[in-house]
């Protein structure tokens, strides 16, 4: 504990001022409490020993402990009487403890044992009896632990296992064991092994799973038995990095698989793909293809002929210019990702032969887009269009380029070159609900206002778009938007006047305008937001003089983060009891006795406050840095004060009778 | 409580170093490459380890899709990758820069997806454009981290061109 003195509030007259000083001798306290070696994440529940070296469980950790990160410590040999203690864990990380051996019955005493960690144990053997004991392992992590043979992991008691991680390893055979029970499995991952052929026994140990997801990512596959796959249904599939992709393909006929993950990498060695590499896909059915990454030697429209139950496909970076007119039944397609290509014109993608798309993605193109007139207007159902990170500019967006997008919902086409925008811009798109228009810096004529007729809009993201706030009229039409993010857009005056442009926005939830330069706000300006419940002022330059405009705001989420507030004077107090979470972190507070009422009210409220660890004293030089949560402050009169002051009262008015009584009986001399 | 204690507290409590975690421990600095003219030293200014890397060209005239070789343990998952380059020149910055190596919808390099606990072994290419080095001495912050901000490998570089 800390005692300090503490000056009082206001100037004194020099006669008194020691006397007062005294007085008032108000006193503060710091509680520091010692630091633990393990970060308590929850209560007797949630704990963290990463990093610690530690050669066994600390005394410190309760015995209700649940959840234990214990990565990176020291713990060569596990036995039964090595975790005996904590009988209650159901998340055991163990990623690289040194671990070489597992003892028999070492988890015996964990019945609720769910998930156990072994990633990048050096380990030498692991008992028979060694995972008996949980009732319910469902999650088992092997992975780079040296294994060479699926016999290696005890079988006995993994009946309930769901996933097995076994990738870093140095498997050549993924045959389980007669008596490994599978049937249970969701995930099995083999990344990076040395798996080079599938046999139609190798599968038939999984004959019995459903949904399964396989990972075979970087194993070479060379072959694969026909039949193997035969009528086998998977949730996901993955072969990446595989260099000859018609060895996939031919070993899974008559397989349904959900999601196919084809791609391949930028440091794998690729083969070019051919319309005739691709022809075994018509013997089996996927909904989802990923083929990211790879070149197409002869693209054409053959090259899609067997893609036609295809719901999904996803072409990222396959170095695409264009891709083929014409393409006939690619009627299924819903899904289409076209990102980090090479197209020059929006055209280009020929979107005429994808009448059912919903969402179209084409992100982050490797040149300048240009979107053109009406290249989308044949996706009639399109709801859903990614355009961002594309160097699009437009001088008159967006009704010509969108033409036809009636059902459209969402649009991201953020992160471009500067667009222009004048009155209703996206009349081609009336059912939006998300507009993201983040970092595109957008021309708007005050008083022009782009978004009318978006009667349907509830987000819109404005961030860093260079706005002209001003315009009163750049929200009209929004009457049901919910969530405004005007991050990093500048207010004349570093001020938010009483008109202003939310009057338009009604609706509002959520506001952001954190990072906006604000110095004040106007203590009506936001008069007409009724339905606030998050608002974000961090980053700026407030002072508690704004908390005026938040007054008519309750139980919401309140960030006042990163600010110029220094003292909270009582009248404001009952504005900020009213909100559900405030966050006050780094802002230069004041912890000396006059701001005493906010110091008392942060004590009795620090349940609201979020970041409460980063909210610290600025002044005085003493208590600088120190957290808010640690000071108290006791700037009243105690009743010694008050006896002193009385005493002294006392005196000076005797004090003062004499003067007076002398002073009169000299005058009467004198007289 | 007298005077002295309180001194000695506040002393303790703001001191710099005193509190905090013992002296940090500088890992040593390495040679990524030297060759004609162009030296690459790096630190690793991640407090918990080192790791292995070096250059396969090291030239004034950098190459295009240089291939590099790095080896680490990975103490965060990296299903998402970040790298962060800040380029300071006589003490400067000169460049700040941010690349995605690992998205979700978009993992570039096999080791994408990586575990925490895994040891990493890279030998390839990495995709950067050629250009060349003007005479001097650059300080060069590289940080590699992960969606939740958390550090994967961090390198104080200098690379000196005479």
């Amino acid at each position: 504990m800390l005692s300090c003195s503490c000056t009082g509030p206001g100037m004194a007259p020099a006669v008194s001022c020691y006397f007062l000083v005294v007085l008032l001798s108000a006193s503060c306290e710091v509680v520091t409490s010692s630091d633990q070696m393990c970060i308590e994440k929850k209560t007797n529940k949630i704990y963290n020993c990463e990093n610690l070296d530690l050669s066994e469980v600390p005394d410190t950790l309760p015995n209700t402990t649940e959840f234990l990160e214990f990565s990176f410590n020291s713990l060569p040999t596990i036995q039964n009487t090595t975790f005996r203690r904590l009988i209650n864990l159901i998340f055991l990380d163990l990623t690289r403890c040194q671990i070489n051996w597992i003892h028999e019955n070492a988890f015996q005493s964990h019945p609720q044992l769910s998930t156990l960690v072994l990633t990048g144990n050096p380990l030498i053997f692991v008992a028979e009896t060694a995972l008996s004991g949980p009732e319910s392992l469902k999650h088992l992590f092997l992975t780079q632990t040296g294994l060479f043979s699926l016999e290696f992991i005890p079988a006995h008691n993994l009946k309930n296992l769901e996933s097995l991680y076994l990738g870093g390893n140095y498997i050549s055979s993924m045959k389980f064991p007669k008596d490994f029970p599978t049937r249970n499995l969701k995930v099995l991952d083999f990344q990076n092994n040395a798996i080079h052929y599938l046999s139609r026994e190798d599968m038939d140990s999984l004959r019995a799973t459903t949904n399964l997801s396989l990972n075979f990512n970087g194993n070479d596959i060379k072959g694969i038995e026909p039949g193997a796959f035969k009528s086998m249904v998977f949730q996901s599939l993955k072969f990446g990095g595989t260099v000859n992709l018609s060895v996939i393909f031919s070993g899974l006929h008559n397989s349904t698989i959900q999601s196919l993950w084809l791609g391949t990498f930028e440091d794998t060695e690729d083969q070019d793909l051919s319309s005739s590499m691709l022809e075994g896909l018509c013997e089996m059915s996927v909904e989802s293809m990923n083929l990211q990454k790879h070149h197409f030697s002869d693209l054409s429209s053959a090259t899609f002929q067997c893609f036609t139950h295809l719901q999904e496909l996803d072409l990222t970076a396959t170095h695409l210019q264009k891709l083929p007119s014409g393409l006939k039944d690619m009627h299924s397609l819903k899904k289409l990702v076209l990102n980090v290509n090479k197209f020059n014109q929006l055209c280009q993608i020929n979107a005429d032969s994808f009448p059912s798309l919903t969402h179209l993605y084409l992100k982050g193109n490797v040149i300048k887009l240009q979107l053109g007139a009406g290249c989308l207007e044949k996706l009639e159902n399109l709801q859903t269009l990614d355009l961002s990170h594309n160097d699009i500019e437009a001088s008159d967006c967006c009704n010509l380029q969108l033409k036809n997008l009636s059902h459209l919902q969402s649009l991201n086409l953020s992160y471009n070159e500067p667009l222009g925008l004048r009155n209703e811009a996206f009349k081609a798109c009336p059912r939006l609900e998300l507009l993201d228009l983040a970092f595109t810096h957008l021309h708007v004529n005050a008083p022009q206002g782009p978004f009318q007729n978006l009667h349907l809009l509830q987000v819109l993201n404005l961030s860093h778009c260079f706005l002209d706030t001003s315009n009163q009229h750049l929200l009209a039409g929004l009457e049901n938007l919910r969530h405004l993010n005007l991050q990093g857009n500048h207010f004349q005056d570093g001020n938010i006047p009483k008109t202003n442009l939310f009057q338009m926005v009604g609706s509002l939830e959520i506001l952001v305008l954190s990072s906006c330069d604000l110095f004040s706000i106007d203590r009506e300006a936001f008069h007409g937001l009724g339905n606030i419940v998050h608002v974000d002022l961090s980053h700026n330059n407030l002072t508690s003089d704004s908390i005026n405009a938040l007054s008519q705001f309750k139980g919401t989420y309140l960030n006042l983060a990163t600010n110029s507030i220094r003292i909270i004077p009582p009248h404001l107090l009952p504005t900020l009891s009213q909100q559900n979470i405030i966050n006050l972190s780094h802002n230069p507070l004041d912890c000396t006795c006059s701001n005493v009422h906010f110091l008392t009210w942060y004590k009795e409220n620090v349940q609201k406050l979020e970041d409460f660890k980063e909210t610290r004293c600025a002044y005085p030089p003493s208590l600088q840095g120190v957290q808010l949560s640690d000071v108290t402050l006791s700037c009243g009169i105690t009743a010694v004060s008050i006896f002193f002051l009385t005493v002294f009262l006392f005196l000076l008015a005797a004090l003062l009778l004499y003067t007076v009584k002398f002073f009169l009986r000299w005058k009467y001399q004198h007289l | 409580m007298t005077r002295f204690t309180t001194t000695l507290l506040v002393w303790t409590l703001i001191s710099p170093g005193s509190g905090g975690p013992a002296a940090d421990t500088a890992w040593p600095t390495h040679t990524a490459c030297r060759n004609e003219g162009l030296e690459v030293l790096y630190q690793s200014c991640d407090p918990l380890q080192d790791f292995g890397f070096s250059v396969d060209q090291c030239s004034k005239q950098l190459k295009p899709n240089l291939r590099i070789r790095l080896g680490i343990i990975l103490r965060e998952d990296i299903k998402e990758l970040y790298l962060d380059i800040s380029l300071i020149s006589k003490g400067a910055s000169v460049l700040n820069y941010s690349y995605p190596i690992c998205e979700v919808d978009l993992p570039k390099f096999s080791f994408c997806g990586r575990k925490k606990g895994e040891q990493v072994y890279y030998a390839g290419p990495v995709n950067n454009p050629g250009f060349d080095i003007f005479k001097g001495e650059y300080q060069i912050l590289l940080e590699l981290y992960n969606e939740k901000r958390a550090t994967v490998a961090c390198a104080n570089v200098t690379v000196i061109c005479s």
